[in-house]
């Protein structure tokens, strides 16, 4: 088991530079996702750790050994990838076993160690059958089979669950979470997906553009995202961003005040954003909480829980709220409050948190 | 067909002063006729109707001949002229009223006794005194041109003069090597050895080429210096005519002579060794490379060579007399043949079938024979003192040949009997001192085969049996000659095979056919 | 059939079904006109070339005169085929044929394959445009300049060949007269002429593998040369093997001008094909019949090729052609 240690990595195409200096530490039996919109450079990063990809600057090391130059074969990493990779002409076993042939494994030792692999993934009753007779959790888990068998140091996965539905999608989440715990080998895990990045992660990095913008725990990234994209990235459905002004005593949106936990500290007049996670808004009024008047155009019911699409000045905004088995009180919905220490400020030029003195 | 009309009446007006158009004795209809004609040929792929030739003969005859060749490949290059036109023209199902080609004997031959061609015998009997005149003094061509049903189909091109091919050396090196003009067989391999060993092109290398040809069945003609026969007519690998039987020079005991000492000659160097592939620029290129020594080769082309003399110090290649063989018998086996298979022939459509052969007959009179060979006179020749003499600007405007097929003189898909008179013009000294000394030995020349026409089971005993011994004979010569076996180990079991293959009965129908043609 | 689904159940006649078959046709082929329409040049093309040509075949049975076409010449039944067998020429010719076609099966179907396999092992990708190019060029050359190359290269006297026999001490061979030497001469000029261009549908087939195969491969430690074994050939195998099923199926069509112009009556014991003997025999001396009754005699023998191979390829590795 050994971690992984990223230093100012940084990957041109030509002149074209696409990662710009990534510093990433993932410690031991560490789950880490990789998390961001399409073309951020999490799959280079990947792959730069895989070595499918050169590192044009920086450093990398797995379990302390520098790796920037070492083969791919010798990094002692295994990767699934987002279209399975499985060989058409070959069947499970044989997929599974491609790997350990390549690396000279005894037959027997191979043998045992598919038939124990195959059993962790359900596999053993399709061992003989080729990809095409699969069906897509299948393939999915014949992916992930092969990288087991090989008892990495590091596992890589690069959008293994795209592929599938969302019903499966669900379902195969849960199961690497599970052999993650099982296992317990350092993965780092790319996605697109954020709700994958909160399940899975014990630490998530969001990425943006070829930067890192946050590293935390899910938690940590849901309640202080460090400016307004990761904010507007992590949440389903993602924190409200409202322009307004600081005044000195709270913030104005829309023509209404709402009050902030903090001092303002001679920040009034700043152009901020103000965000409201849809989740922390309250139907009744509470202890802190500012009111804001709305226009409801749609109730979205989720069962227990319903959205509220809203117009709130300029802005249109979602809201979150609780159904107790039915909607009818919401449809009535005029104003909104939300908590005055669950209101999070960013910075309107450069999107940064603000924190706002004690 | 008014716009050809104008023209010819425009030309016409012309050619009044011209004495000949002026009586009509040689006109066969006062009403102009049209008749349709396919007329295609390597050299021109359909009939020109503003050929001036043509319009001479509109005039004088009446008869217009209108174009209306099908399968012609107007790329010259590409357009051989054989068969395949003819083929086309009839898988299109339409005859035109005159059919004209080379290799057209074997084609009428055969689709004429089916009804597709003219039978020609009561027709020239009656209204082509020209023609009949002509066949009466060589019924020997008469013969040969007649299918087997006894009917003449087509009326042939009958080239004239007597030569074709002839030995030619390099006179330059024998006299630089104090060699004397090779007399006999021993003497010519002699100089041929000298060539190859004493460097008479003086470049330090062995890299002369002593005996090289165009087509390399040539060499094997070479037999004939050892008393053997190759080649029957003017058409390779063909049967011959001795005493009135049907032989073959393959089987011969002459040509097993031959081909050891060819074989010896191949091992030694004196033979080219790329005889079989160099292909028909080995002339071209042996001799304006300084390499080659001597050949067998057409007269008029060959001597022409000897404008290289300006790029090649003294270079002189000249024809000389066949070697003689050990038995002491010259003979040039190659010669100009009587009879071509080429001419014309009337299609079974042909309404005007009587006036046909009158035209026909036209381009055998003294008047039609000189349109053919000379082409219109005060255009292309003068008359001076009675002969027909080309314009000197005329045989100065590129090969002669070529003019004359431009202008519709000397068409081969025309029945017509050429003249002499008309090549001897233009041949080089060199080509005419060459003839002179063949002429000086009168019994150089033998009989060419003129083929036969065979009735429907000889031809089949022919196609079964014939392709396939021809083709073996061909392996086993080559062979012999590149040393691949030994021709006095292999020539018992050689000519068992060939009588395996059904060579008794292949005499049998072609003498058969022989016998039915020429009377035997 | 009729959709039952649409309507309610109800006793039609047959009338009825009938009119009702029609309107929906008509109204399939109003509604889809244009689909049609495609499809008919090719309809077309396959009629004129290919299925109105087979009327012609039947002269391989009938005494066929031009004149007479192929309606008035009467029937003889299996004469002509009776005349080929006869022959022991045509049955060297068919040998030859079998023969040639199987080291052309045998050096020259892997040929392109291997080439192939070598370009995609190219990173460098002006150097592969390039060596790709210079390997299709051959194929865009007429046989008879490629002939007149090979003649060349292999004469006695000046031939590249002979040239470097000549500096490794031994005698000059004459290639072309001797009859061992056409077969390898004939199948290296084909493969020399034909490899680059046929590696085209093979380096397609590679472009369409999955690349994350080999990323996968990579990574679980494979070698080029293991990739190319386990991934790259496998991958290509069906469009492999659909190649061969068509290449036997033109088993009895050796490349009929370049035999004729690279060969000889000394190497035709080597070198005669079917196509060569039929137009030395048959096309040369106007016998369309017999030529068409050898043509025929290789359809049949190439038909039961491709079906074998389809089958035995269908059976064993689940590709075929149809």
């Amino acid at each position: 088991m050994a971690g992984v240690s990223l230093r100012s990595i940084i990957k041109r195409y030509g002149a074209l530079q696409v990662v710009h200096g990534i510093d990433l530490e993932v410690a031991e039996q560490e789950f880490v996702v990789l998390v961001g919109p399409s073309g951020c450079g999490k799959s280079t990063t990947l792959r730069m750790i895989a070595g499918l990809e050169d590192i044009s600057e920086g450093e990398l090391s797995i379990d302390g050994r520098f790796m920037n130059r070492v083969a791919p074969k010798d990094r002692d990493v295994a990767m699934v990838f987002q279209n399975y990779a499985l060989y058409p002409h070959l069947n499970v076993a044989d997929n599974m076993a491609f790997g350990l042939r390549i690396r000279r494994m005894p037959k027997d030792q191979i043998a045992t160690t598919i038939s124990e692999t195959a059993e962790i993934l359900g596999l053993t009753d399709y061992l003989d059958r080729r990809p095409a007779d699969l069906s897509g959790g299948q393939r999915q888990r014949v992916a992930m089979g092969r990288a087991i068998v090989r008892h990495p140091k590091v596992f890589l996965f690069d959008e293994p669950l795209s592929n599938l539905d969302a019903k499966l999608r669900t379902q195969m989440r849960a199961e690497i979470k599970r052999l993650h715990n099982r296992l317990g080998v350092t993965s780092i895990y790319v996605t697109h997906d954020q709700v994958e990045a909160m399940t899975l992660a014990d630490r998530i990095v969001v990425m943006n553009d070829g930067r890192i913008e946050q590293v935390g725990t899910p938690m940590e990234l849901f309640n202080n995202p460090v400016n307004t994209f990761v904010a507007g990235f992590l949440g389903s459905p993602p924190m409200n961003q409202v322009k307004g002004v600081l005044t000195e005593t709270g913030a104005r949106i829309g023509g209404m005040d709402v009050s902030l936990n903090g001092a303002i500290n001679g920040h009034a007049g700043r152009d901020v954003i103000v965000g409201i996670r849809p989740e922390h808004v309250m139907l009744e009024p509470g202890d802190a909480t500012s009111s804001l008047p709305i226009e409801l155009d749609l109730v979205e019911p989720l069962g227990s829980e319903a959205l509220l699409h809203a117009r709130f000045g300029q802005d249109n905004m979602v809201f979150k709220a609780d159904t107790n088995g039915e909607i009818a009180h919401l449809s009535g919905v005029k104003q909104v409050h939300v908590p005055a220490d669950l209101i999070k400020l960013f910075d309107a030029e450069t999107g940064r948190a603000l924190e706002l003195g004690a | 067909m008014k716009r050809l009309s104008l023209i010819a009446g425009a030309l016409a007006t012309t050619m009044m002063a011209s004495p000949v158009l002026a009586d009509g004795h040689l006109r066969i209809s006062e009403e102009p006729i049209e008749l349709t004609i396919q007329m295609n040929h390597a050299r021109y792929p359909i009939y020109e109707e503003d050929w001036p030739v043509e319009q001479v003969a509109r005039e004088l005859t009446g008869i217009h001949l209108i174009n209306d060749t099908v399968g012609a490949n107007m790329r010259t290059d590409e357009n051989t002229g054989r068969t395949e036109a003819l083929n086309l023209m009839l898988a299109s199902g339409n005859i035109p009223d005159i059919v004209g080609s080379s290799r057209i004997r074997d084609f009428v031959n055969q689709y004429g006794p089916e009804g597709a061609f003219v039978p020609l015998n009561d027709l020239i009997a009656e209204h082509a005194p020209n023609i009949a005149a002509y066949y009466a003094t060589r019924p020997d061509i008469e013969a040969a041109v007649k299918a087997s049903d006894g009917q003449m189909y087509y009326i042939p091109y009958l080239p004239d003069g007597k030569y074709g091919r002839a030995y030619w050396i390099r006179t330059d090196w024998l006299d630089k090597l104090g060699l004397d003009m090779p007399e006999t067989v021993e003497e010519y391999e002699a100089v041929l050895r000298a060539f190859k060993t004493q460097d008479p092109n003086g470049n330090g290398l062995a890299d002369e080429v002593p005996f090289f040809a165009r087509q390399w069945p040539e060499v094997v003609r070479l037999v004939t210096l050892w008393d053997g026969r190759a080649h029957g007519s003017d058409t390779y690998h063909d049967f011959m005519i001795e005493d009135g039987k049907i032989g073959h020079g393959y089987v011969g005991e002459g040509y097993r002579e031959g081909i050891k000492n060819l074989a010896r000659w191949y091992d030694e160097g004196l033979i080219d060794a790329e005889i079989f592939t160099r292909g028909s620029s080995a002339r071209d290129f042996l001799l304006s490379e300084n390499l080659g020594g001597s050949t067998h080769d057409w007269f008029a082309s060959t001597s022409g060579y000897n404008r290289l003399s300006a790029d090649i110090d003294g270079f002189e290649f000249k024809a000389f007399l066949p070697p003689a063989s050990p038995s002491g018998r010259r003979i040039e086996e190659h010669r100009r043949i009587l009879v071509k298979p080429d001419g014309w022939a009337i299609g079974f459509e042909n309404e005007h079938v009587v006036e046909t052969i009158k035209y026909f007959d036209f381009w055998f009179t003294e008047e039609g024979r000189r349109l053919a060979n000379f082409g219109v006179e005060g255009m292309h020749y003068d008359m001076i003192d009675g002969k027909a003499i080309f314009k000197q600007e005329f045989l100065d405007a590129g090969p002669v040949n070529r003019s004359l097929y431009q202008v519709g003189a000397q068409l081969q898909g025309r029945g017509y009997f050429q003249d002499y008179n008309y090549e001897i013009q233009w041949s080089n000294e060199f080509a005419l001192e060459g003839i002179a000394l063949y002429d000086t030995m009168p019994d150089l020349l033998i009989p060419d085969f003129l083929g036969v026409a065979f009735n429907a089971d000889e031809q089949k005993v022919y196609d079964r049996t014939w392709g396939t011994i021809r083709d073996y004979m061909l392996e086993r010569q080559q062979s012999w000659i590149l040393g691949n076996g030994d021709v006095e180990a292999d020539w018992d079991g050689y000519i068992a095979q060939i009588k395996s293959m059904g060579w008794d009965e292949l005499i049998g129908v072609m003498q058969s056919a022989y016998d039915r043609q020429y009377g035997g | 059939m009729v959709d039952q689904t649409s309507s309610p159940p109800k006793v039609r006649t047959d009338e009825a079904l009938k009119t009702d078959r029609l309107t929906r046709t008509l109204d399939h082929f109003r509604r889809e006109w244009q689909i049609y329409a495609m499809l008919l040049p090719t309809i077309i093309w396959f009629v004129v070339f290919l299925y109105k040509p087979m009327y012609g075949l039947q002269i391989a049975f009938k005494d066929y005169s031009i004149f007479r076409g192929v309606q008035g010449s009467p029937w003889i039944g299996l004469e002509h085929f009776q005349t080929l067998f006869a022959n022991d020429s045509f049955i060297r010719a068919v040998r030859n044929t079998i023969t040639i076609s199987f080291y052309n099966l045998l050096f020259g179907f892997p040929a392109p394959i291997i080439l192939a396999l070598m370009f995609n092992e190219i990173l460098h990708a002006t150097y592969k445009r390039t060596a790709q190019t210079i390997v299709y060029l051959p194929h865009f050359i007429s046989s008879v300049i490629i002939a007149g190359i090979v003649i060349t290269a292999f004469s006695p006297t000046v031939g590249v060949i002979n040239t470097v026999l000549g500096w490794l001490g031994m005698d000059s061979i004459y290639f072309l007269t001797q009859p061992e030497w056409f077969r390898p001469i004939f199948v290296g000029t084909g493969i020399w002429q034909e490899a680059g261009f046929g590696s085209i549908v093979f380096l397609a087939a590679i472009a369409g593998v999955n690349p994350s195969l080999y990323e996968s491969a990579v990574v679980d430690g494979a070698n080029r040369w293991q990739m190319m074994w386990k991934i790259t050939i496998p991958s290509i195998l069906p469009t492999i093997l659909i190649m061969l099923i068509i290449r036997i199926g033109n088993v009895m069509e050796v490349s009929f001008e370049l035999v004729i112009l690279l060969y000889q009556p000394a190497t035709y014991e080597t070198a005669d094909v079917v196509n060569t003997w039929v137009y030395r025999q048959g096309l040369q001396s106007g016998q369309y019949d017999l030529a068409a009754a050898a043509g025929l005699f290789n359809a049949v023998v190439a038909f039961v090729l491709v079906m074998t191979a389809n089958t035995l390829s269908r059976r064993f590795s689940r590709t075929s052609l149809w």
